[in-house]
């Protein structure tokens, strides 16, 4: 039964474009556009998850690497002229590479140190992003950044951008699964849930926050480059610690730790500014409420009620 | 000569009002163990009630400034009160994303309500100069840099001479054992919190009219004021109030002979650099607040 149902799952998601345009015509572009952000967000709160959920260190850090991982790519791209081919890993080279310089500062804190270090280390870089105009134009924006394009593929259209996205995600989610599960999932689990423990069964924990930390950091990165393909204009805003924000609603929404809570987590909060149609401000207000009141109310999150909610009516 | 000397001047009034902030900050770690991310905010509501007080009101400046400490005061108590309460004995993880979820809602609604423009609050002080020499000291800085030491000394009376304060002390040294003798940790928690945020409040009506308030101008005001915190030791007070006039200093000093537009990230690099250097902090780890 199971794999009929992931089968068609997978083809319903493959289909969606088409599906899109026979429902809802006139609406089409619009529902793809926040598919398509729905994929890029879930992509990047697995990637937060990473090192939130797995390893237990709660880093701030996480829109630093995502926008020099977009900043890189667009900057490549655009001044450099590099080809998305190029752009694409460079940009994921460097996030990770910014990730391993600040990881050795930063993993010596612990518990509220490491977060407010690494919320330093975010606001740093977009203070660099918004002051450094000679190269990332400061707050006129990266703008005419290249679509993608690997060999004769192109990828202009709405539908092109919504299956890279899919595929983004779908590959950051069979990383993530891998990462998680066998014997390196266990050893980020020994170190997040008991750390000394851990280090006497000689399971050292600098070096599995390290692995997770940068890992997050690389993909993060490789979603900042595929965004900004996307979007084609990048702003120092984007760096904004608000992201860390949306970030934390959505895997403490979905269930921090668990593969299907965040991804149901980044569907929830990307489907539900859409459905309430707010000005930004009370968004991130009521954001921010839900913050709280699921991190007091319910800390496993959706996917634990869920699971429960199944377990009751067996 | 006297370009540098007002750039310490400068960088005297910056640290007394990070000091103000950071010492509100040391307290609710050392004797709660919990960091209020949303303490910065804290200094900007504080701000912004000054600016109702003084400019929608009319008040005096004693008044005005006595008034929007007093609401922050009772701000604090509400915030210890509805949230605190309910995190005070959950993880560290809880307590922090609490705290972070509360200064973005309060960020937020701060915009929604004041709008973003900046506003300011010059009082008849603040543009009144002082001139010795070549040297010109507007009067309100010199009444910054009187009155902060005054606030210090009238904290330091309160946690060392009162029974509540004495009771914060004691918290911060051993909470079992407090709640073992019968110290009622909810209420010194309570106290902690008016007191901490009554600092930021008392910040925000001294320093107000010297500089601009806007919403988001929390954020970077937590960092700096925790980077002095984690540079004078964890929860330690005095050594948070040295550090902040440290770091108070650094950032003027950079902006007026660095870069004006890179001030900002002095004070991280000054904390990133004293973690490396001396993870226990400059004035080594103490015991107590």
């Amino acid at each position: 039964m199971r794999p009929v149902r992931w089968t068609a799952g997978l083809l319903l998601l493959v289909a969606a474009p088409w599906i899109v345009t026979e429902l809802v015509p006139n609406q089409q572009r619009y529902i793809l556009h926040v598919l398509i952000f729905t994929a890029l967000y879930g992509a990047l709160a697995l990637s937060y998850d990473l090192v939130v959920g797995h390893v237990g260190s709660l880093s701030l850090a996480h829109p630093a690497f995502f926008g020099i991982g977009a900043y890189g790519s667009a900057l490549l791209g655009t001044e450099a002229g590099w080809p998305f081919a190029l752009a694409l890993p460079a940009g994921i080279a460097l996030a990770a590479l910014a990730a391993l310089a600040v990881g050795v500062p930063m993993f010596r804190l612990t518990e509220h140190s490491f977060a407010m270090g690494t919320l330093g280390v975010a606001l740093v870089t977009q203070i660099v992003a918004t002051n450094w105009v000679d190269v990332t134009r400061g707050p006129l924006c990266v703008t005419g950044i290249p679509k993608p394009q690997v060999g004769a593929l192109r990828i202009v259209t709405l539908p092109g951008f919504y299956w890279m996205a899919l595929a983004a995600v779908a590959l950051v989610a069979l990383l993530y699964h891998a990462l998680t599960t066998f014997r390196l999932g266990r050893a980020f689990h020994a170190v997040r849930d008991n750390e000394a423990l851990a280090a006497s069964a000689a399971v050292d924990p600098l070096k599995y926050r390290m692995l997770a930390f940068a890992i997050a950091a690389a993909v993060a990165g490789g979603v900042g480059a595929l965004y900004v393909s996307y979007v084609g204009v990048l702003c120092p805003g984007e760096l904004a610690v608000s992201l860390t924000v949306n970030l934390l609603v959505m895997i403490f929404l979905g269930g921090v730790g668990s593969l299907r809570g965040v991804l149901i987590g980044a569907a929830a909060f990307t489907a539900l500014p859409e459905l309430l149609r707010m000005a930004p401000t009370w968004r991130m207000v009521i954001y921010g409420l839900l913050l709280l009141v699921v991190v007091i109310r319910a800390p496993d999150g959706l996917d634990a009620l869920l699971r429960r909610r199944v377990a009751a009516s067996r | 000569m006297e370009d540098l000397f007002e750039q310490l001047i400068y960088g005297l009034t910056l640290g007394s009002m990070y000091a103000m902030v950071a010492a509100g900050l040391a307290l609710m770690f050392g004797v709660v163990r919990l960091i209020n991310f949303a303490h910065g905010e804290f200094f900007m509501l504080g701000a912004y009630a000054f600016w109702f007080a003084y400019r929608v009101l009319g008040l005096p400046y004693p008044v005005a400034g006595v008034a929007a400490t007093l609401s922050m005061g009772l701000f604090g108590i509400a915030y210890q009160q509805t949230i605190i309460r309910v995190i005070l004995h959950r993880s560290w993880h809880v307590q922090l994303i609490a705290t972070l979820a509360t200064s973005i809602v309060l960020t937020n609604l701060a915009m929604i309500v004041f709008g973003t423009q900046a506003k300011e609050v010059p009082t008849a002080l603040a543009s009144r100069i002082l001139e010795i020499g070549g040297l010109r000291i507007a009067w309100h800085r010199l009444l910054v840099l009187a009155a902060c030491p005054l606030v210090f000394v009238a904290l330091w009376w309160f946690v060392h001479r009162t029974k509540p304060g004495k009771a914060m002390r004691a918290m911060s040294q051993n909470r079992e054992a407090c709640a073992v003798v019968g110290v009622d940790i909810e209420r010194v928690a309570l106290w902690t919190f008016a007191l901490g945020t009554l600092l930021a409040g008392g910040a925000a009506a001294l320093v107000t009219p010297l500089y601009n308030i806007f919403p988001d101008m929390g954020a970077l005001l937590t960092l700096k004021a925790f980077a002095a915190v984690i540079v004078g030791g964890f929860g330690y007070v005095k050594g948070a109030v040295a550090a902040a006039f440290l770091i108070g200093i650094t950032e003027s000093l950079a902006a007026g002979y660095v870069s004006y537009a890179y001030k900002d990230a002095i004070a991280f690099v000054v904390m990133v650099l004293v973690l490396l250097l001396r993870p226990q902090g400059l004035f080594g780890r103490r015991l107590g607040i």
